[in-house]
């Protein structure tokens, strides 16, 4: 066994326990470490296949920005951790899960299998489900693939518009949080519910309205009819 | 890389660790009471599909960066959903002292 795969059998380990923890444990303190735990052997894997880049992604943006943001949802809604841990439909979610984990090794078991399928230079031809493709047997040349990222996502012809797409997301996205989840003072929640008791209000009056006036505006809809059945 | 075989790795032991860390999500979504916990599941769920996207990229077309610019935009979309996730939560939460998907159903007709 070479070191490679000791690495890759160690980081599976860790990913998949880690995230068997993460859905099954009570304290969602516990849970949100174990949730970085499983996004630091994620970045192991990219590691190992070379994608260096994407390993330092992974780090700043989802243990740095993405778990920090759960510590901080599961700090501010502390008074939930007493709650129960799984809902009515845990059972059968459990099924699901391990019935399309099951379908997927069905499928993914074939790869091994080698089918000759001339597909693209440079390649050795192999079928997965019944698709032929090809591995590549290029290198990756450290540092060209993340010039090769930066241009593809600023040419127009490539991905310029979803990448200015994405930055408009998550633009909206910070802006909309923000606004969700500001601090209100008590003022300003206090006028929100008389302006919803009004509103209730009118809209009681609206019904009994509506209810008073049902008797006379029942006729309409038969005169409909009866027109459409003149034509 | 000779014959599919990245260092002594072949692709579909990615693509099981992957596919198992999806379901382990799924599992997450589907089976947790609390919507906190159901965001950490979806988190799994995303990290799976990334790992299948460099694989892929890695073992298939690493010449081409198409699979690397998905894996960006589920960076992006992962910490747009996390943000505005959480921060619903945290508002539902200050204002009904509840975090239980099952029991907000005020907006039921």
């Amino acid at each position: 066994m070479t070191l490679h795969q000791i690495l890759f059998i160690v980081i599976s380990i860790a990913v998949l326990a880690s995230a068997v923890f993460v859905v099954t444990t009570r304290n969602l303190f516990h849970a949100a470490l174990m949730l970085i735990l499983s996004f630091f052997g994620v970045a192991g894997f990219y590691v190992l296949l070379e994608a260096g880049f994407f390993a330092v992604a992974q780090v700043l943006v989802y243990i740095g920005a993405i778990s920090i943001l759960f510590i901080f949802a599961v700090m501010l809604t502390r008074g939930m951790m007493g709650m129960p841990r799984n809902n009515s439909q845990a059972q059968g979610a459990a099924l699901v899960a391990a019935a399309i984990f099951v379908g997927m090794a069905f499928v993914l078991g074939p790869l091994a299998a080698t089918v000759q399928v001339p597909f693209l230079p440079n390649s050795s031809p192999r079928e997965i489900g019944g698709i032929p493709w090809a591995y590549s047997t290029l290198p990756v040349v450290p540092d060209q693939y993340v010039f090769d990222l930066g241009r593809a996502l600023t040419e127009p012809s490539r991905f310029a518009l979803p990448f200015e797409l994405a930055s408009v997301l998550i633009l909206l996205a910070m802006v909309g949080s923000i606004w969700v989840a500001r601090e209100r003072r008590p003022a300003e929640v206090q006028a929100e519910r008389v302006e919803a008791a009004n509103a209730a209000a009118e809209d009681t009056k609206l019904e009994e309205a509506l209810e008073r006036g049902s008797v006379s505006s029942a006729p309409e809809p038969a005169v409909a009819v009866a027109a459409a059945d003149h034509h | 890389m000779v014959d599919g075989v990245l260092n002594g790795i072949p692709l579909h032991w990615y693509l099981l660790v992957a596919s198992a860390l999806f379901c382990i999500g799924l599992y997450g979504v589907l089976g947790r009471k609390n919507a906190i916990a159901m965001l950490m599941g979806v988190e799994l769920m995303l990290n799976a599909v990334n790992i299948n996207l460099v694989a892929f990229w890695r073992y298939i077309r690493p010449d081409d960066s198409a699979g690397l610019a998905f894996v960006v935009f589920v960076f992006v979309v992962a910490a747009a959903e996390a943000a505005v996730g959480l921060a619903l939560i945290i508002s539902v939460y200050r204002n009904l002292k509840n975090v239980d998907p099952d029991s907000l159903d005020q907006m039921k007709f």
